[in-house]
C-alpha cells in the first residue's frame, strides 16, 4: 500500500513539476542569432488578438528599417479577468518579460526591485526627454519607474448641447460657474421632468469621485492634504469637505442628483446619459468625451452633441488636483531583462516622428488613407483605434491630417482640463499603514455617503473626523506632516 | 498479502483507477500542492532571492488590525445567516418536487429553478439592482401599492445581508437541491409500498421514510459546507458592495482581495487565508466528530 501511495505522489509530482515548468524554457528563448527577443505584457494585447499581431509586426518591421533594430516581440498571453490581478501572479511567479504594462500593482514590484529606474535613459533619450508633459516630469521625479506619456486624465462634465441652450441658466453658468449657478442650472434641467426631459440633473458610477471633479476646488479643496496654520490636515476631514457634503446632500435630497448613484456602473450611468435619464455625467477628457459625443449623436441625432462645463468656481476652480505622486498606470521594464536598452531604444522610436506615425492612427489602408492632400482618417480609425505607447500633446504628421484626431468637444475637454491643471500633494502610503489606510478610507466613503443620502445628519460628520483619527488618522496626519515637502 | 490483493484489485478494475486519475491529478495541483505556498504566511515574499522568514509577523498584524476584527464579524454573521436560512432552503425543494406527480410539470419547475444557477454573480445583480430599485424595481411598486414607502435595499444597511442570504437562495437552492432530489431517488420504492399498504399518507411517508433516508446525506452536505463556513460569497458580496454599506458586508475574502491581490500585501493575505482555512477544518472535524457521537452519522 505504501509503495503504492509514493508511487502514485512521485507520478503526480511529476506531472505538476512538467506543468510548471515553463518559465525555463522561456528565459531561453532570448537572442536567438542575431534578433533580440522581446517578451511584451499588455492588457488586450495578447498573440490572440489580431490587431495586435499586425501591430507588433509591423513594428518589428519599422525598427529594422528605421532603427536598424533586429527584434522580435514575443506578447504574452494573459488570461481572462482583472489584468492587474493577473499580471501581478505572472510576475510572482517569476515569469518577468521584458517590457511590462502595468495599470496597478506596480508599487510591490518596485519594492522587489523588479523595476528598472528610467532616470538615465530618459536623459540619454532622443524623443522622449522632449515630449514628456509638465505631469509626467513630476511623476518621474517622484517615482521612476512608470512612463506613460498621455494628456492628463482629469475627468470633466458633459450634457447635450441642446440641452444645454434650451436652459435660460446656462448663460450665466457658462460665463461665471459658480457652485450656486451649477445649482439652479441643475433645478432648471429637472424642472418639469417629462418626455425629452431629464430625470436627474447629474449622476455618477458608484460613487462622488466624478462629482468632485466638478465641484471639490470649488469648495477649497485644491489639495489632499490642506494646509491649516502650520499643520497639514487630510482634506477630507476638514470642514471644507464637511461643507461639500452639506451640499451633495441637497442635490440629493432635492433629487438633483439621482439616488441610484450608488449602485450605477460605468456603463449603466453612460446608459442612463444616452436614454436622457440624466442630463450631466463626468467622463475622462479627450478620448471618453469622444466616445460620449459619437455615441450620443448616434442615439440621438446629430443636435445631440455633447457640451464639455467648466469646473464649478469658489476658493478655487478646477477639475480636481492632479496625482503626481506617480503614473497610475504605465510601461515598465524589468531589471531583469537582457535587452533593456534595446526595450527603451523601441520606447524612443516610437516618441519619433515615425514612430508616433506608427502608433497614433493606426495602419494605412485600414484605419486611414493617404491621398494628395492629406490623410483622412475614416471610422474604423474613430471606433477601434487608441494609441498603444505614447499620446503627446503635439502630433505632426508629414501630410497634413484632414480629419481630426478628436472630435470638438473632446478638444475643448483636454483644452479644459490643461487651462485648470494643478498639483496634488497627496502621497504613497507606507506599506505598514496601508490596511489602517484601507479602514479609514472605508470609514469615509461609509460616513459620506450616509451624509449625503440622508441616512445620517452632517452634525455626525464631526463623530466621523474623530472615529478617522482614532482609526490612524493621527498616524498618518503624523507621517504626512513630517513627509510633505 | 494485503498489498498482492489491492494491486489484484487495481488490475481489475484498472479502467475505474484511470478514469479516478484526472481527479487524482486535479486536486493534487490545484489543491494539494498550493498547500506548500501556504508557508508565504510566516515569510515575506521575494521575488529575486530567497524569502525572508518573519514568524508570526503577518498574524499579529492581522489580529490587530481593527479593520481585521470587523470583516471577521461580517463573515460570520453572513455565513450563520446563510447556513440558518439558506442551507434548509434546497432540501425542502427536494421534498416538494419530489411530491409533484406530473412529469412535465415537475421537469418544466426543475429547469426554472435549476436556471439561476448558471448565471454570474455580475448579472444576477444587475437583475437584483432593478428589482429592488427604490425607482421602479417591482418589489417597491408592491410596496407603493400597499401604500408603504419606497426601500433602497442595496443601500440599506439593515437590509443588505438579507438581500445576499435571499439572491445565494434565488441562485443557488435549485441546484443544490439536486442532491437531495438524488439522495430521494435512492430510497427503496418497497418503503413506500408498504408505508401506502398500511395507510400512510404522503405526508406521512414523508415523515417517516424521506426524511429519516435523507439525513445522512444531509448531515455530510452539512459538515462539508461547514468547511466552506468562512467563505461568505467573495463574487457575490464583490459585485454587491457600495459605499454605503462596506460596514457590514465586507467579508475576510473582499478584505483579502483588496489588501493582498490590490495593494500587493500577499504574505499578509496568505496569513488572513491561512486562518480561515484553519477555521474552516476546525469547523468540518469538530462538526464531524460531535455529529458521529451524537448521531452515529458523519463524513466518513
Amino acid at each position: 500500500m505504501k509503495k503504492l501511495a509514493l508511487f502514485m505522489f512521485t507520478l503526480l509530482l511529476i506531472l505538476s513539476m512538467a506543468a510548471c515548468s515553463d518559465k525555463t524554457a522561456k528565459e531561453n528563448e532570448h537572442d536567438s542569432g542575431g534578433t533580440k527577443t522581446i517578451r511584451v505584457v499588455y492588457k488586450d494585447e495578447g498573440p490572440s488578438n489580431p490587431v495586435a499581431k499586425t501591430y507588433y509586426a509591423n513594428l518589428e518591421k519599422a525598427l529594422k528599417k528605421d532603427e536598424k533594430l533586429d527584434v522580435k516581440f514575443e506578447l504574452v498571453e494573459m488570461p481572462q479577468g482583472t489584468y492587474s490581478e493577473k499580471l501581478n501572479l505572472l510576475l510572482l511567479s517569476g515569469d518577468i518579460p521584458d517590457l511590462i504594462y502595468f495599470q496597478g500593482g506596480d508599487q510591490q514590484m518596485v519594492e522587489q526591485q523588479l523595476l528598472e529606474d528610467l532616470t538615465p535613459y530618459i536623459e540619454k533619450s532622443t524623443y522622449i526627454k522632449e515630449i514628456l508633459g509638465t505631469h509626467n516630469l513630476e511623476r518621474m521625479k517622484n517615482y521612476p519607474y512608470l512612463l506613460w506619456i498621455k494628456p492628463l486624465d482629469s475627468k470633466t462634465p458633459v450634457i447635450r448641447k441642446d440641452w444645454l441652450e434650451q436652459t435660460a441658466s446656462s448663460k450665466e453658468l457658462m460665463e461665471n460657474p459658480t457652485v450656486d449657478n451649477y445649482y439652479t442650472f441643475f433645478k432648471e434641467l429637472v424642472a418639469q421632468s417629462s418626455e425629452g426631459k431629464p430625470k436627474y440633473a447629474i449622476t455618477t458610477a458608484g460613487d462622488i469621485g466624478e462629482l468632485d471633479y466638478l465641484f471639490e476646488m470649488a469648495f477649497g479643496i485644491n489639495q489632499t492634504w490642506l494646509k491649516n496654520g502650520t499643520e497639514y490636515e487630510y482634506s477630507k476631514v476638514s470642514t471644507k469637505e464637511k461643507e461639500k457634503l452639506a451640499f451633495y446632500n441637497k442635490l440629493y435630497k432635492e433629487g438633483l442628483l439621482d439616488p441610484q448613484y450608488l449602485t450605477k456602473q460605468w456603463d449603466t450611468k453612460e446608459k442612463a446619459f444616452y436614454d436622457g435619464e440624466t442630463a450631466v455625467i463626468v467622463g475622462t477628457n479627450g478620448k471618453v468625451v469622444d466616445i460620449y459625443n459619437g455615441k450620443m449623436k448616434q442615439v440621438n441625432g446629430d443636435n445631440a452633441e455633447v457640451s464639455v462645463l467648466p469646473p464649478a468656481k469658489g476658493e478655487f476652480q478646477g477639475y480636481a488636483p492632479t496625482d503626481i505622486t506617480k503614473e497610475s498606470r504605465g510601461l515598465a521594464i524589468s531589471s531583469q531583462s537582457k535587452n533593456k536598452d534595446t526595450v527603451f531604444k523601441i520606447l524612443d522610436y516610437l516618441a519619433s516622428p515615425k514612430g508616433q506615425m506608427f502608433d497614433r492612427i493606426g495602419f494605412e489602408g485600414e484605419h486611414y488613407q493617404v491621398t494628395d492632400s492629406g490623410i483622412e482618417l475614416n471610422e474604423k480609425y474613430y471606433n477601434e483605434w487608441y494609441a498603444r505607447y505614447w499620446e503627446p500633446e503635439e502630433f505632426t504628421t508629414e501630410k497634413p491630417l484632414k480629419t481630426p484626431l478628436l472630435s470638438e468637444p473632446a478638444e475643448k475637454s483636454r483644452e479644459l482640463a490643461n487651462e485648470f491643471y494643478s498639483e496634488d500633494n497627496l502621497f504613497l502610503i507606507p506599506e505598514e499603514l496601508v490596511s489602517k489606510w484601507d479602514a479609514m478610507e472605508n470609514l469615509y466613503k461609509e460616513y459620506a455617503t450616509d451624509i449625503i443620502t440622508g441616512k445620517q445628519p452632517i452634525g455626525n460628520f464631526d463623530k466621523f473626523v474623530s472615529e478617522w483619527k482614532k482609526a490612524g488618522g493621527d498616524e498618518v496626519t503624523e507621517y504626512a506632516n513630517k513627509n510633505i515637502k | 498479502m494485503r498489498e498482492k490483493r489491492l494491486w489484484f484489485q487495481i488490475k481489475r478494475d484498472w479502467v475505474l483507477y484511470a478514469m479516478l486519475l484526472p481527479a487524482l491529478l486535479y486536486f493534487s495541483i490545484f489543491h494539494v500542492i498550493p498547500l506548500i505556498g501556504m508557508k508565504l504566511a510566516f515569510q515575506d515574499y521575494r521575488i529575486i532571492g530567497d524569502n525572508v522568514w518573519v514568524g508570526l509577523k503577518h498574524f499579529n498584524v492581522l489580529f490587530s488590525s481593527p479593520a481585521f476584527l470587523d470583516v471577521l464579524k461580517n463573515t460570520i454573521i453572513i455565513s450563520s445567516m446563510k447556513v440558518i436560512f439558506f442551507f434548509p432552503v434546497p432540501i425542502i425543494l427536494s421534498l416538494i418536487i419530489n411530491e409533484v406527480r406530473n412529469g412535465p410539470f415537475r421537469k418544466y419547475v426543475q429547469s426554472v429553478i435549476y436556471l439561476p444557477h448558471f448565471l454570474s454573480w455580475v448579472v444576477i445583480t444587475g437583475v437584483w439592482i432593478s428589482l429592488l430599485s427604490p425607482v421602479d424595481g417591482g418589489i417597491n411598486v408592491i410596496r407603493n401599492f400597499f401604500q408603504l414607502p419606497s426601500l433602497d435595499y442595496m443601500t440599506s444597511k439593515d437590509h443588505i445581508r438579507w438581500v445576499l442570504v435571499i439572491s445565494e437562495t434565488w441562485r443557488s437552492a435549485g441546484w443544490d437541491s439536486i442532491i437531495y432530489l438524488a439522495a430521494i431517488m435512492k430510497i427503496s420504492p418497497g418503503l413506500y409500498e408498504a408505508a401506502k399498504m398500511d395507510g400512510a399518507t404522503s405526508l406521512q411517508q414523508m415523515r417517516y421514510i424521506t426524511i429519516p433516508e435523507l439525513l445522512s446525506t444531509v448531515v455530510t452536505v452539512f459538515i462539508l459546507n461547514l468547511g466552506f463556513f468562512m467563505n461568505a460569497g467573495f463574487d457575490q458580496v464583490f459585485n454587491m458592495i457600495n459605499d454605503s454599506v462596506i460596514s457590514v458586508i465586507d467579508i475576510l475574502d473582499t478584505y483579502v482581495y483588496r489588501i493582498g491581490i490590490l495593494n500587493g500585501q500577499y504574505a499578509y493575505a496568505t496569513a488572513a487565508s491561512l486562518f480561515k482555512g484553519v477555521i474552516g477544518v476546525v469547523l468540518i472535524l469538530s462538526t464531524h466528530f460531535i455529529s458521529k457521537k451524537v448521531s452515529g452519522k458523519g463524513v466518513w
